[in-house]
């Protein structure tokens, strides 16, 4: 029997000590599953550039406060690490230039708001989305 | 001025920061930020000290002083699904300016009718360069001061809203990026008892106490701000100007009679670029500053043009979740100086370093030094006296803040 490499080692210890987490899924209110959303348009609603669907009212933004889903969203939705989006978000805030997003600690407390709120668009890693919102892709 | 004190500096500002630190646990319950409520509540309260060796900069702190602080409380809310209202009381002292009276930061009604369109009416924040909108935003930065050259804090009663109206959007470019615009019109109301008087009264035009009335008939510009296709890079232009600015007060050369200062226009021109990048960012500025002055005595009117050019760049990288340092070299020139006047006079080139550090998500703590040379802008006024200026100045700052 072959002897386990330390290369073998070191991946099975990567492995064991990343955190596990599938892709973050958007998620949406039940009545903004009929917008059309490409990936300018995800943007300009997470940076409050565009604060109300065509049909579904007014945008409520909801976000995780921290963590790798919303590192990895953030990054990929409005090109901003999470400290630069919360920047962004105490700059229009305490300026009067926009309504910053409902945060949350737990993603089951996030589903549930946007559940509840029409026009509400937020992200949780993909497993946590369930039949009670709408699960939004992104146009190409 | 409470200029004694049995704490040192830093430790009165760290017990502050305790302070703040238990308060902010208090208030993560009372603001219910991440609820349903549809009315929005934020504020800050920061809390200095600063002591200067050399000349009185950006104040009077010589001696040392906690006279530097500051807080503001906004509300906003809601309706339909267009409009947003909302307002910030905001109160500050910076050694002899302000004077802890409490006023209206900012007060607006926004309608937004779609992204490329929307008018903001009322108070509104004063579109100028990268941060001329978040001057008062400790927690998004590591600097306590921003470059003096642009954000000079002694103004920032003035030149930080106007009553008036905005129109602004934002257009999509494709795979340029995007375009933010701004363009508005509204009057800037000032008095003597602003910071902004020290700029006339140090002149030497006028007989003490300085000017005794102040007007500006109204302002208007705009801002456009390419949010490039590079990942983290924006460029801002932003142009404004006053119109209409007048001081006067009695001459100190003949002070039975009046001296008034007057510009038609007063012009702002600012080029921007901000590149945020992992940890990093960085920032540069360029400003000119123009206007030509009819200096207006008892025995003849004449001419004064002034021209400045102000620029910084800063970078800043956080550390890690906790430490966050910062540096920046700013600069003003005066362009139209007086042929022999001391060259030190009319320039200001400042040296800057900073660290925050985040005692938790509400409260932060700044440490800064500056090392300026120069004496452009550096006043001999009652609020700011400079008998002499000498051509070096360094001085430190500590600061601790809670935001909610």
């Amino acid at each position: 029997m072959k002897p386990i490499s330390f290369r073998c080692v070191l991946v099975l210890l990567a492995l064991i000590t990343t955190p596990v987490f599938a892709a973050p899924a958007i998620i949406a209110n039940k009545n903004v599953a009929g917008e059309k959303l490409d990936a300018a348009t995800l943007k300009a609603v997470f940076l409050g550039k565009k604060i109300a669907w065509d049909k579904a009212g007014r945008v409520t933004l909801a976000v995780l406060k921290a963590g790798p889903v919303a590192e990895e969203f953030l990054k990929g939705a409005a090109e901003m690490s999470v400290s630069a989006f919360n920047n962004h978000w105490r700059r229009l805030a305490m300026t009067g230039g926009g309504t910053a997003p409902k945060s949350f600690e737990k993603e089951d407390e996030l589903r549930k708001f946007v559940a509840e709120t029409p026009g509400a668009i937020g992200f949780v890693d993909s497993a946590t989305a369930d039949a009670s919102v709408a699960v939004l892709t992104v146009a190409p | 001025m409470n200029k004694n004190s049995s704490l040192p500096g830093l430790g009165r500002v760290v017990l502050v920061s305790l302070i703040c630190g238990a308060l902010a646990g208090l208030a993560r319950g009372a603001i219910p930020l991440g609820s349903n409520s549809n009315v929005q509540i934020g504020g800050f309260i920061g809390q200095g000290y600063i002591v200067t060796d050399g000349n009185n900069y950006p104040f009077e702190d010589k001696d040392g002083t906690f006279d530097f602080r500051e807080m503001g409380v906004n509300v906003s809310t809601t309706v339909g699904d267009h409009l947003r209202i909302g307002g910030q009381l905001f109160a500050q002292r910076l050694g002899n300016y302000g004077e802890d009276k409490v006023k209206l930061d900012w007060a607006v009604a926004d309608y937004n009718f779609r992204q490329e369109f929307g008018i903001r009416l009322g108070r509104v924040k004063y579109p100028k360069g990268l941060y001329g909108e978040s001057l008062d935003l400790d927690a998004v930065r590591p600097f306590i001061f921003l470059p003096m050259s642009l954000y000079n804090p002694v103004v920032r009663d003035f030149n930080s809203a106007f009553n008036g109206g905005m129109f602004y959007g934002n257009v999509n470019a494709g795979k340029a990026g995007s375009v933010d615009y701004k363009i508005f019109y509204g009057a800037i109301p000032v008095n003597p008892d602003q910071g902004v008087a020290d700029f006339f009264n140090t002149t030497g035009l006028y007989a003490s106490p300085g000017v005794t009335y102040l007007h500006i008939d109204h302002t208007a510009g705009g801002q456009l701000q390419w949010n490039t296709p590079v990942n983290g890079l924006k460029t801002v232009l932003s142009y404004s100007y006053l119109n209409g600015l007048d001081g006067i007060g009695k001459f100190s050369a003949y002070p039975v009679a009046n001296v008034a200062l007057h510009t038609d226009r007063y012009e702002y021109t600012t080029l921007s670029a901000e590149y945020i990048r992992d940890q990093w960012t960085f920032a540069a500025e360029w400003q000119r500053v123009a206007g030509t002055f009819n200096v207006i005595t008892p025995f003849g009117t004449s001419i004064s043009e002034s021209k400045v050019s102000n620029w910084y760049v800063s970078a800043a990288r956080r550390l890690n979740d906790k430490f966050e340092v910062g540096a920046y070299y700013s600069s003003e020139e005066n362009d139209n100086a007086s042929p022999g006047s001391p060259s030190g006079g009319n320039h200001n080139r400042d040296w800057a370093l900073s660290l925050k550090y985040e005692l938790n998500e509400h409260v932060i703590i700044k440490l800064e030094g500056h090392s300026i040379n120069g004496t452009y802008d550096m006043f001999n006024t009652v609020r700011t006296p400079n008998s002499v200026l000498k051509n070096h100045t360094d001085y430190v700052a500590i600061k601790t803040t809670l935001s909610f």
